[in-house]
């Protein structure tokens, strides 16, 4: 899931203070789960955002609105009809919905409430772990699903640095495990160590530019 | 999407929304035939070893059928009881296949937005069960 968190509140409202009416759509997708974008969250920013542009002499009209989801073209239909009766909008979904929300109302200025800080795991109630990078390259297989990328501060991918810590710690936090001193407990306990006994060579980075996926069944739908 | 939450639901706005897509929705409502094809497409209703709650025409026809049945004059606790179908439930993956080409998904969508507008949501903060 994609984890996102709430911009500070001045920020937000730098960019939408001389705009009259404002319409703030949350997500009911990934944000909504990760309690940063969803129907609640919406009702939450509205009320301060208004509350600290009153007292500062504005008037801001500021309605609240939440689509299913904001990067699937499909559910934007009721949004359709009511944007153009505001002169910004402010997105509380992830970058993806914000981009997504910006391109289909191109004459709207369309403004992102949340930073969208990493793909995670739910450890418990509003707690999240990164785990994954998206990187497009996953080794997991060889090193014992502890994604080296990720989980090593410093994305080494062969083998540990000088700075592990007696106490499997890493060198950068001492609250961070060592991500190589977990892989290789983990093989060493799986009667897999080969695996990391071997040089990788040079990543891709396939990250650095942008990415679109077409499953390999959808290939031809989608050709030419 | 009302400001604070209140325990009294707006009918009139309910019957507004529902008037907005009439004619769509009760045509595709007319339509489905209850045949269950759409049943097996959806991974949920497999996952849950076919219990019907799971069905997609069975979560359409028992959400949004009924309120326009009642042409939006519901309670709040018929939102909250549609909660665990429209959400829970379903997932708006849209994999659900329906041979008279009804979309199923597009009728979940319209109904979350009437619960939303009701005040009625999913708590993701550990209030309810989720998944």
């Amino acid at each position: 899931m994609i984890i996102a968190e709430r911009k500070p509140l001045d920020e937000i409202k730098e960019m939408v203070k001389d705009y009259r009416k404002v319409l703030n759509v949350g997500c009911g997708g990934c944000t909504s789960i990760c309690l940063a974008g969803g129907q609640k969250e919406v009702m939450i920013l509205n009320r301060d955002l208004k509350e600290q542009l009153l007292g500062e002499g504005y008037s801001p009209v500021l309605d609240g609105f939440v689509i299913e989801r904001q990067c699937n073209y499909d559910f934007f239909d009721e949004l359709d009809n009511m944007v153009g009766g505001y002169d910004a909008v402010l997105s509380m979904a992830c970058g993806v919905g914000v981009q997504f929300m910006a391109e289909r109302y191109p004459e709207t200025p369309v403004f992102p409430a949340l930073n969208t800080v990493f793909c995670g795991a739910d450890r418990n109630i509003g707690w999240f772990e990164e785990n994954c990078r998206t990187c497009g390259e996953c080794v997991l297989a060889e090193t014992g699903g502890i994604c080296p990328v990720t989980r090593c501060a410093k994305g080494l991918f062969n083998g540990p640095c000088g700075g592990t810590r007696l106490d499997g710690t890493c060198e950068v936090d001492k609250d961070t495990p060592c991500a190589w001193y977990e892989i290789y407990h983990r093989l060493q306990a799986q009667g897999r160590l080969g695996n990391i006994l071997t040089v990788k060579p040079p990543r891709q980075w396939q990250n650095q530019t942008r990415r679109s996926l077409v499953q390999e069944d959808y290939k031809q739908r989608y050709a030419g | 999407m009302p400001d604070v939450e209140k325990n009294t639901v707006d009918t009139a706005a309910i019957a507004t929304m529902l008037q907005s897509k009439d004619a769509e929705m009760k045509r595709i409502l007319n339509y489905c035939v209850r045949c269950g094809i759409c049943a097996e497409s959806c991974f949920l209703y497999m996952a849950h070893k076919g219990d019907p709650q799971y069905m997609p025409s069975y979560k359409v026809i028992n959400s949004l059928g009924i309120l326009y049945k009642k042409k939006g004059n519901v309670d709040k606790s018929f939102f909250e009881g549609i909660k665990g179908l429209v959400w829970r439930n379903c997932v708006l993956c849209h994999r659900c296949y329906c041979p008279i080409g009804i979309d199923i998904p597009r009728m979940i969508d319209f109904t979350r937005s009437i619960c939303r507008s009701q005040g009625v949501y999913p708590d993701h903060d550990g209030g309810e069960s989720w998944l």
